[in-house]
């Protein structure tokens, strides 16, 4: 989409900076928890995310930003988690499970339709239907490749927990070696961990 | 999270003339919609909208009131106690520009000395009516103009950013990530009525087309 190059406010704006008396002053920096401190993340990619309204049967548009695939340090578990580009505010936030089945949207190479049964954008979660759009096929494909292997590895976690079969097992650690290769988190985004930095280094 | 009765909370008046986008721009805040069909807004609807910063969650309480003088209702009722106001205008139509220092006027009248951010908004159209040079009336007045887009969201955080930083006094306050909870284990046992119409819907989702190719991705 092409943005007016000469649309931000006109010149002399910032340097007239009228003074408003504050209704609440607020000097003391807040550390937001985000509960992305413990995870690792396994993938990135800019993509635009909507919502399926079945009243009307529309797609409606949820956010654009990235999109990550987050892995806890601790219980090994992935979720898929995106943001809106600058106001950070969730638009998607579930776990990947072996239900979900990544289909395509009728005339896209580029787009997944999949069905969540809990998505925790907002509290409480909600049953959706969501569609992920990238820029190119090659970037679906990308997404479709880190998602599954996600769904793989989600599942080694919970069935290995009840029956520790020796197939799954096996499993489990070949998808682990897999997923190293899948994180390469480009730059030209901050990542939550980053824009986190900066806010500490703010403080000081 | 914060605990929601200590939110700083404030009321942000929305005024402009009828089809300027008001509705728009907030919907596009709440679900992140882009909504295209024009419906008037009737009276007036207030929406809470919460935004994360490295000052802590605020809140802007947002009253979208009606742009159409025979749906307008209440008027100078719905700005009263406002602290902060959006006047927007549409960058296509020259008399939605024409008529802000009439909005400004109503909005002073009942609201003295509030921070208050003129928007011109569609700025994606090529047909484009009101030039930026051609923008001054916040000039003279205590306004900040931003130009916005709530199609391709240019600039769309800006007047929420600018307003917040005045309301707190506070020149370095930015957004910043929001929470996102750790879903709930799984194990939801869903029943399979309830599947099949999942399942129905997903199929339904899949032939209906998204909408707008042109992205920015």
């Amino acid at each position: 989409m092409s943005e007016p190059l000469d649309a931000l406010a006109p010149r002399g704006e910032e340097e007239h900076d009228p003074h408003f008396e504050p209704v609440i002053r607020l000097t003391q920096q807040v550390e937001t928890k985000t509960y992305e401190e413990d995870e690792d993340v396994l993938f990135k990619m800019r993509a635009k995310l909507f919502r399926f309204a079945s009243d009307s049967a529309e797609w409606k548009e949820r956010g654009t930003g990235d999109v990550r695939l987050l892995q806890s340090k601790e219980t090994k578990k992935i979720r898929l988690v995106m943001r809106r580009d600058k106001t950070l505010k969730v638009c998607a936030n579930h776990t990947i499970s072996a239900d979900m089945k990544l289909q395509p949207n009728i005339g896209s190479d580029r787009s997944w339709v999949w069905k969540v049964l809990a998505d925790y954008a907002e509290t409480p979660a909600t049953p959706e239907t969501l569609a992920i759009r990238f820029a190119n096929a090659e970037n679906a494909g990308q997404f479709k490749e880190a998602f599954e292997k996600a769904q793989k590895s989600n599942a080694s976690i919970s069935s290995s927990s009840e029956e520790p079969v020796a197939e799954v097992a096996v499993e489990a650690s070949s998808t682990e070696t897999e997923e190293a290769k899948v994180d390469k988190p480009d730059d030209d985004v901050p990542t939550t961990d980053e824009v986190k930095a900066e806010e500490e280094k703010k403080e000081e | 999270m914060s605990d929601p009765s200590t939110i700083p909370t404030f009321k942000l008046v929305l005024v402009g003339d009828g089809g300027t986008g008001k509705t728009t721009f907030v919907k596009r805040h709440l679900t992140g919609e882009f909504e295209k069909k024009y419906i008037a807004t009737l009276g007036v609807e207030v929406h809470p909208l919460t935004f994360t910063t490295n000052f802590g969650t605020i809140c802007f309480n947002v009253w979208d009131t009606a742009g159409q003088e025979k749906f307008g209702g209440l008027r100078d009722g719905y700005y009263i106690q406002g602290q902060c106001g959006i006047i927007m205008f549409d960058v296509t139509s020259r008399i939605t520009y024409k008529n802000v220092p009439n909005w400004h006027r109503d909005l002073e009248r009942v609201c003295e000395n509030i921070p208050v951010v003129l928007c011109g908004n569609k700025v994606d159209v090529k047909e484009r009516k009101v030039k930026t040079s051609q923008v001054t009336f916040h000039r003279k007045k205590n306004i900040q103009y931003f130009e916005i887009s709530a199609k391709s969201n240019y600039n769309f955080e800006k007047p929420f950013l600018w307003l917040a930083r005045k309301l707190v006094g506070n020149p370095t306050l930015d957004f910043v990530a929001a929470p996102a909870l750790k879903p709930a284990d799984e194990g939801v046992s869903v029943d399979p009525v309830l599947m099949a119409q999942y399942q129905k819907e997903l199929e339904e989702a899949e032939h209906v087309p998204l909408p707008e190719e042109d992205d920015d991705l």
